[in-house]
This record gives structure tokens, sequence and C-alpha cells, in this order.
């Protein structure tokens, strides 16, 4: 660990109007519900943070350690059948212990197949990932009598939510679970953010740029992208936890490759090594499938150009568009 | 049926099995190992070949007039593709390859819904092929003999092709010293649209014969992919003698899973698959070559 002292972290401290502007944000996104009484929106809104919050899961895989996940949705689905399947077995209304027996149940699961996935790198990983992948979708779309096969788990009860022993809302409720979405994921931006500006992040990123250079300056690259793969999970079942609470149902179709595409996507269209991009990307990809589906049912062609044509022309996404086109003039 | 009828049957079903995720595997390691370059769109141009022998096939054309047609089809695709998209990827990171065919998979499996629908579809066959023959004690179909048959000559013409022809020798050499082949004077960049197109027009071939074996639609490339990059993962990346080996393994593993367990058979075969790569990421012959 005496390479982490040694290792430089280039992060400007962040400054007090990005901090203002932040918190401006989320207290604007917080009155939203009160002053703006569409349900639609408020609901398209939470999706949108769920799914930001598993697009910037998987960034910190794909932007910060340089390992691509296919099927990161594959643990979102995880968190959300365990979290399901707690709260229509075990208990109704305990939605706190719910919730951390899924994140506990999740990374469970996904250390093994961490495990034998940093053994490889590169093209290796991103294929291990998608047999992985497709074996817990086959797993959940056969096991009719636990998940409920292709039917999906139905019937999840909404608990209330407590603090501190008060009741303070019940996650049934649009507004509800909105503002506990709101809540969660601003919390997981934070603390990821602190992680990855740490010389924990920094560690990630030098695995990243050059392996056999973060070896020989003595990090352990086998655990540190374990502890990146761990985290990059834990996030994608608390995405999962959310999940279920505000859909109240889960199917296969959650985790398939096709909507493994999706968060591919939205962290592309965001921009890679970014949090901030995959939350943005997430907006702007549930915004858009929302409006073609409205229009056309072979969405795959739209999906599949849109994707062609970023990695051709706009590498960098949306986030980076503005540097990209400045160096672009440069040149 | 009697139990050594029923052995035939899998052994023989197997090897069926094996043969089409061979055509398929051996497409897709040819352009891994000359470019680099791992097309997550393979499957999605079998399911074209399967769809392009189904047209062919029902506007009277014989199976084995298809047989020929559909392969230089769907290279003809595949040229067009190298040409637009896959060619610019070559001096790009692999991380941005990989997304790339990953949505050129979506693209193609789009065309395919909108061009053919959702409904399965089904190649007629001319009528000696629909019978059974009866081999110790089980009838077997005339069709998957063929198929069988067919699996054979491509693999042989291929060996020959690599280890006989002036052709086949740059090409090999190629794919181990790349530097070398062009400073000898030959041009690399159609050796790499050469081998995209070779490529593509094979998994159009597996797309063709496997068509009448199961039901066309337009999910069938997905799992296709799937299984044949288990073969290239077991069998070595880029290693062609390996793939032969992985590809009857996993014929044979499929095949048995599926007729004792049925519903959870791919799980099985997902699982060999991590296992391997996690302690011989070289492959079970450790000829793989990984970037």
């Amino acid at each position: 660990m005496n390479a982490l002292t040694t290792v430089s972290v280039d992060h400007p401290s962040t400054s007090p109007i990005k901090i203002i502007g932040f918190v401006t944000l989320i207290l604007a996104l917080a009155l939203l519900p009160f002053v703006w009484d569409n349900r639609f929106y408020i609901s398209l809104i939470t999706q949108i943070m769920i799914y930001g919050l598993l697009a910037m899961s998987l960034d910190v895989l794909l932007g910060y350690t340089g390992l691509l996940s296919f099927m990161h949705n594959a643990y979102l689905g995880i968190g959300a059948y365990i979290v399901g399947l707690f709260l229509i077995h075990v208990s109704q209304s305990s939605l706190w212990l719910a919730c951390l027996v899924g994140v506990i149940a999740t990374a469970a699961v996904a250390l093994p197949v961490g495990w034998v996935q940093v053994r490889t790198g590169g093209l290796a990983f991103a294929l291990l990932t998608l047999a992985f992948g497709m074996m817990f979708h086959t797993i959940v779309w056969k096991w009719y009598s636990v998940t409920g096969g292709d039917d999906g788990l139905m019937g999840v009860p909404s608990p209330d939510i407590h603090v501190f022993g008060w009741t303070i809302g019940n996650t049934g409720d649009p507004t509800h679970i909105y503002l506990l979405t709101l809540f969660v994921v601003s919390f997981c931006f934070i603390l990821t953010r602190r992680i990855i500006r740490s010389p924990f992040g920094a560690v990630l990123e030098a695995i990243r740029e050059n392996e056999e250079r973060a070896a020989f300056v003595g990090i352990n690259v086998r655990r540190f992208k374990l502890y990146g793969w761990m985290l990059a999970c834990i996030l994608a079942a608390i995405s999962g936890a959310l999940f279920i609470l505000y859909k109240g149902y889960i199917g296969p179709s959650t985790m398939t490759a096709f909507a493994g595409a999706g968060v591919l996507m939205m962290v592309l269209l965001g921009g890679m090594g970014t949090l901030r991009g995959p939350l943005i990307g997430a907006g702007i990809f549930i915004y858009i499938q929302d409006y073609i589906t409205t229009m056309t049912e072979h969405w795959e062609i739209y999906l599949g150009l849109v994707v062609i044509f970023l990695v051709l022309f706009m590498p960098t996404g949306f986030v980076g568009l503005g540097s990209y086109l400045k160096r672009l003039r440069g040149n | 049926m009697t139990g050594i009828g029923t052995a035939v049957d899998i052994a023989l079903n197997s090897l069926v099995l094996g043969g089409v995720f061979l055509i398929v595997a051996i497409g897709l390691n040819i352009v891994y190992g000359l470019s680099r370059i791992m097309n997550l769109a393979h499957g999605s141009l079998y399911a074209i070949g399967a769809y392009a022998g189904y047209t062919l096939v029902a506007t009277g054309l014989n199976f084995f007039v298809a047989l020929l047609i559909t392969p230089i089809i769907v290279g003809f695709l595949g040229l067009i593709l190298e040409r637009t998209v896959i060619a610019p990827m070559r001096k790009r990171s692999m991380l941005y390859t990989l997304i790339l065919t990953y949505g050129l998979m979506y693209f193609l499996d789009g065309v395919i819904k909108q061009t053919w629908g959702n409904e399965p579809r089904f190649i007629e066959l001319p009528n000696f092929m629909r019978d059974t023959l009866s081999i110790l004690g089980t009838h077997y179909p005339v069709f998957r003999l063929v198929t069988l048959g067919i699996t054979a000559a491509v693999m042989i013409a291929l060996m020959l092709f690599l280890n006989k022809t002036r052709l086949g020798i740059i090409l090999r050499a190629s794919s181990t010293i790349p530097e070398m082949v062009s400073c000898l004077g030959f041009n690399m960049n159609y050796v790499h649209i050469g081998a995209f197109v070779f490529g593509c027009a094979l998994a159009g071939v597996a797309g063709i014969i496997a068509g009448p074996l199961t039901t066309i639609d337009p999910l069938m490339g997905h799992e296709m992919l799937i299984s044949s990059f288990v073969v290239i993962v077991i069998g070595g990346l880029g290693s062609l003698r390996g793939a032969v080996f992985a590809a009857i393994l996993i014929g044979v593993v499929q095949t048995l899973a599926e007729f004792f367990i049925t519903d959870l058979a791919m799980v099985i075969v997902y699982m060999m698959m991590a296992i391997i790569l996690a302690f011989k990421p070289r492959g079970l012959l450790g000829e793989g070559k990984f970037e």
C-alpha cells in the first residue's frame, strides 16, 4: 500500500461555486413535485435517477478502472429481486432491512464472479461479464417457483419509509419514492465522488492507464480491480433496491443483454470517466427512448445507429463535447 | 428407442450442433486473429444468413444453390460494413471496437425485424432431405447428416486453403507477424478486408445450414454469438485447432445438458466458459492470443 502515498492525485479541490450549484440543483429537484403536479414526469425523473445511479456505477468500472461490463444491469436485477423477495416472504414493512439484505446479498453474488473475472482483463473480462450476465438472466427466467419466471416478480408490497422512528412516507406514493430516490442517489453520487478522488480512485485510474506500470509501482492490480468491481456492483444493487420500490415489479427483461446495452449507451452519451456524465446520459437516453417507442417499434435500429455514431464521432460524450470541439478547432 | 439408439442420437446431435458452432466461431476467430477485432455483430450476420437463405428458398431456388449464394450476399454486406464502420476502428482501443460492434448488432437486429418481422420462419427442404435414415437403432433425419457433411467439407476446404495455398500462407503469416508481411510488400489493408469479408461469409453459410435445424427468429443470432464466444474462448482466441476441439466439446456438453436438465442447460455452458477462462485464459490448448 506504500504505492498509494506516491501517486499524486491531480484533481483540484471542488470550488465553492460548484458546491453551491450542486446544492441548488438538489433543492430545486426536491421542491419540484410540490410546485409541478405532473405525475408522469415525476415518475420519469425517478426512473432517470435510478438508471443514472446504475450508469454511474458502470462508469466507475468503465471510465475509471478501464473494465467493460456488458451486463451491469444484471446486478440491478439481482438486487431488485432479492429486495422484492425479502419484502414478499420475510417482512412487509422493514424497508431499510430489506435494502441492506439486498445490497449484501448482491455483493455476496458479485464477489465470486468478480474474483473469477479480475483474473483476466480487457476483452476476456468483457466476454466474462456477458457469460455471467446471460447466466443470471437464464436462472431468473427459468427458476419459475422463486422468481416467477417470464411473468416476473409481482405483488411486491410498498413499505412505509421510517427515519428514526418517524414514518415520513410510503414507497407506493410517487412523490415519496421520488424524494427517497433523490436523496439516495445524491448521497451515492457524493460518496462515489469522494472515493474516486481519493488515492484509491487514483490507483483505479492508474490501472486503466497502464496496468503493467501500475503493477511495477507495487499496486496489486487484481485486488484493486476487484475493489472497483465490488464498488460498482454495490452501487448497482442500491439502484436495484430503488428500482423494485419504485416499480413494485421486476421481470427478466430488465436483465437482458439488450437492457445492458442501454446502460452502456447512457455512459457513452454522457461521457465516460465523469461521474455526472452518466446521470445526464441516463436522462437523455430515457427521454429519447420514451419518445421513440411511441413513434416506432423498431427502435433498435436507432439505438444501434446512435451507438455507432457516438463511438465514431463523439467518443467523449455530451459532457466532453465542449473540450472535444475546442481540440478539433485547435488542430 | 433402444439405449444405443439414444446414444447414437446424442452423439450425432452433438456433432451437428458443434459443427454449426464451429463455422460461426471460425469466422469470428479469423477476424480476431488477423485484425484484433472482436465483432459482436457476428451473430446478427449469422441470422441474416439464415433469413437470406429462407428468402432464396422461398422464391423457389434449390437449397444447394441458395447455399452458394447466401455467403456471397452476407460477404458483400460484410464488405460494406468493413469499409464504413469497422475500418476506422482498427487503430482505436479494443473497448471502443466492442461498443461499436455492439451497436452494430442492435442496428442489424432492428433491420432484420423491420424486414422479416418477429414471426419464426422455416426453410423448406428438398424432399429427399426430409426423410430419416436408420442408423444403429435410431431414425436419424437425412438433413442433419447433410449438415454434418457440409460442415466437414467447409472445414477441410479451409484447412487446405490455409495450409496449401499461397494466399492461405500469407494469411497465417499476417496473424503472427503482420509487420513482416507488410515489409515483404503485401498490402495489409487487403488482408484485413479479406479476413472480415471471409468471416462474414462463413457466418452466412452457418446461418443457412442452421436454418432448418432450428426455427429462424430475430433472436437466433444472440444465442449463437454467445455460444461461439464460448467456443473460441475455450479453444483459445485466434487458435483454429483449439476452436475445432472446443466446438465439439461444447456441442457434446450442451446436447447432454439439454437432454438431462433441459431448462438450465445454458447455465452449465456459461459456467464452463467462466471456469476455463479464469484458470486457462489462453484456452484449453494454450494457443490463444490476448491483447
